[in-house]
């Protein structure tokens, strides 16, 4: 069981409450989350699963470096933090 | 430097991290400013007065009223004027010792090129991805220090990418290039401190890289929620199979 949190700017879109979610990776964490919470989804995964582009998931504060296969292994209590870029200046 | 100068500049030399010789090295250094907004500002204000000898400020727009809740070096009476002259009358006042040049106009890539050559250091503090990736990748290929900072709402991101290390992740080893919409704040809105906030840690950011000082963000992605007034930081790796820096 690990925590997801969103940034809050996500929050703005649509409802994303943390919580804790069952999972081994990210992308079950990810899953696991979405189908209690679907409208998310498409904020974060492209229609191929992958992490959009101007996204980013941290595991306990270390930003994962696959993005593709979404495969970084979660473990009890870790925590996944899901934000996005932001360009405003 | 001589006895007025020493006094302007005491409550720097008074520290001993910094002392007479990093106040020097300020004084001899140049930066250069990608933009003449919120969050240029706090930037371009905190450099000039600590003394940074030449700071270069690169914009194109003019001063709009809806600027001023927080583009605070520009004023009312400023308003249609361009945002390089309003600012660097700003920080004239400021600080006389420091001299401001100004470009009134959107820079070819070679002629930013040769402005990030010039520079010791550059801040990004524009509103737009089109010229955070472009601006990473001169630096990256210049080897320079580029200080990075972004806010919308209520939030801010910040980070320095020592593109003059080998071994340090750039703006690319965290995002992938990308034309994704972009959220502006004449869109969605920002609260004025929290770009003064990101913008005052910008300048200190790069006041540290200049004097050698410290330990700075490179690494590290800090994140700053105004809301609930909570900061985080993220621990960020160099990409082997970034397309910028990979190969550096």
């Amino acid at each position: 069981m690990a925590k997801i949190i969103f940034t809050s700017n996500l929050e703005r879109h649509c409802h994303c409450p943390t919580k804790i979610v069952v999972g081994n990776t990210v992308i079950e964490v990810l899953k696991n989350y979405f189908s209690e919470y679907p409208a998310i989804q498409s904020y974060v995964l492209d229609d191929q699963d992958k992490l959009r582009k101007n996204m980013l998931i941290a595991v306990n504060n270390e930003i994962i470096s696959d993005r593709v296969t979404l495969l970084d292994p979660v473990k009890e209590n870790d925590e996944v933090f899901v934000l996005q870029a932001l360009s405003g200046g | 430097m001589d006895n007025a100068l020493l006094t302007r500049y005491s409550r720097h030399i008074l520290l001993p991290e910094l002392d007479y010789a990093g106040q020097l090295k300020l004084t001899k250094s140049r930066a250069l400013i990608i933009g003449a907004g919120g969050l240029a500002s706090p930037v371009a204000m905190y450099l000039a007065s600590s003394g940074v000898g030449q700071i270069v400020l690169v914009d194109f727009d003019k001063v709009e009223v809806s600027n001023l809740q927080r583009q605070i070096m520009h004023g009312n009476a400023d308003i249609g004027r361009a945002k390089v002259d309003s600012a660097k009358e700003t920080l004239s006042g400021l600080n006389p010792e420091t001299e401001i040049i100004t470009i009134n106009r959107r820079l070819a890539e070679g002629e930013l090129r040769e402005q990030v050559k010039l520079a010791n250091i550059i801040l990004e503090t524009t509103d737009n991805f089109e010229s955070r990736f472009l601006l990473n990748r001169i630096c990256v290929e210049q080897r320079k220090p580029l200080i990075s900072g972004s806010v919308i709402r209520f939030e801010g991101q910040l980070s320095t990418f020592r593109c003059d290390l080998t071994d340090s992740p750039c703006y690319q080893c965290l995002y992938t290039e990308t034309e994704a919409l972009e959220e502006t704040c004449s869109q969605n809105g920002v609260l004025a401190p929290v770009v003064g906030i990101i913008g005052s840690l910008q300048a200190t950011e790069a006041l540290k890289v200049l004097a050698g000082i410290g330990t700075d963000l490179a690494g590290r992605l800090m994140l700053f929620n105004a809301l609930n007034m909570e900061w985080r930081t993220l621990k960020l790796k160099k990409d082997p199979d970034c397309p910028i820096c990979s190969a550096t």
